[in-house]
């Protein structure tokens, strides 16, 4: 019955072409550093699963945004939960994209034919610290107010433009209920859909080029 | 094709793979489901008896319409909401207390003393004096709550 089916499926959609080209690939003889990158895709999905979730609950106003976020984390079953993944999902993504990163330096796999993979990456390594930084105000909490004060006034230290730059940031000259929505906005909607372009073009690239070897001496 | 199956590396490794794989999936997917119904099916808070206000406020043979605020938790808002009691009588000792939601699809419904009858505004639903339906959509009568009377004031069962 399932052959049939995909008997049907694969005469209409080659699904199977694909199935191969993506998983069953060859692929160099590689070690445990090679599977940062799947480990950071991994991290990835999960944020985007446990981020959907919480907005089913969180308010981005400066009257809810706390209250929301402490009902989510105390009277929501499970609530704590998809909080805490999403809390410590964040880190461990920092954490993962970085040693992720210097394994393709250290590892020299960012040479030719894979310069455009590296590029894409270190677009993506940004996206990420971006929603690291949009993401720590939204419990707003103390922490969050004055982490988002200092990282905005960082932004304010260039000449000439610094001040415009900070007031763009925060939406006029404090941190309101401006600053907060379009923190949110951009945490769930402008990083996101850059962030999966990026990715998207980042695996393709990994596919068309095929994964590095582990560089030998002397070659 | 009924040669004994032999555990290869391979089918070992895609056999892990599809198991964790789906272990992590039903990891996602229980606690997602919880979450998400969880605040819904949370029970209701308790029948009280809640005070209208005098018997005599109540014109005999007129839907007299009496309004009551009660606090309610949504979430984490603390609220108060505004119920309204159609309450009739006829006699001036027995009372029948009606809600003003329509049992159609929950508008409000109006007391028209010229006409003799309820009217919803939403769908032309209408009911006579003592709530049964008269015309239009509604599929049965005015809700009706329980009612007692205590040293001249009317007493409603709220919630539950």
């Amino acid at each position: 019955m399932t052959t049939k089916i995909n008997q049907w499926l694969d005469e209409r959609t080659s699904w199977r072409k694909v199935w191969e080209v993506i998983f069953l690939r060859k692929i160099p003889k590689v070690n445990w550093f090679y599977t940062l990158g799947s480990a950071s895709l991994f991290v990835a999905v999960n944020q985007a699963i446990t981020g959907i979730l919480l907005t089913i609950y969180y308010v981005p106003t400066p009257d809810h945004a706390y209250d929301s976020v402490q009902y989510i984390t105390t009277q929501v079953p499970l609530g704590w939960l998809i909080r805490g993944l999403h809390h410590w999902g964040a880190s461990a993504m920092i954490v993962l994209v970085v040693l992720h990163m210097l394994r393709v330096i250290l590892f020299g796999a960012y040479k030719y034919p894979r310069e455009v993979t590296w590029f894409t990456g270190v677009i993506l390594l940004l996206v990420v610290i971006g929603f690291g930084f949009t993401g720590y105000l939204l419990p707003w909490d103390q922490k969050a107010f004055w982490a988002t004060t200092v990282g905005t006034r960082i932004a304010g230290t260039p000449p000439l433009i610094g001040d415009y730059l900070m007031r763009i940031i925060r939406g006029g000259s404090d941190i309101s209920a401006v600053t907060l929505v379009r923190f949110f906005g951009t945490h769930v909607w402008v990083l996101p859909s850059v962030l999966f372009l990026l990715i998207g073009i980042h695996l393709y690239l990994v596919i068309r080029n095929g994964i590095s070897a582990v560089p030998t001496r002397g070659k | 094709m009924n040669e004994t199956k032999e555990l290869s590396r391979r089918n070992f490794i895609q056999t892990a793979i599809w198991g964790i794989g789906g272990l992590i999936g039903i990891g996602f997917g229980v606690p997602a489901i919880a979450y998400v119904v969880g605040p819904s099916i949370k029970s209701q808070q308790t029948k009280t008896w809640m005070r209208l206000g005098p018997t005599s406020k109540v014109e005999l043979g007129n839907p007299t319409l009496f309004s009551f605020t009660v606090q309610t938790q949504t979430g984490w808002i603390q609220n108060s909401q505004e119920i309204s009691v159609y309450v009739l009588s006829t006699d001036g000792r027995t009372y029948i207390a009606m809600s003003n939601i329509c049992t159609h699809l929950g508008c409000h419904i109006r007391w028209i003393s010229d006409q003799n009858h309820f009217f919803c505004p939403c769908h032309n639903g209408v009911f006579d004096i003592s709530g049964n339906v008269v015309s239009g959509p509604p599929p049965r009568p005015l809700t009706r709550y329980d009612v007692k009377v205590e040293n001249g004031q009317l007493f409603i069962l709220v919630g539950g």
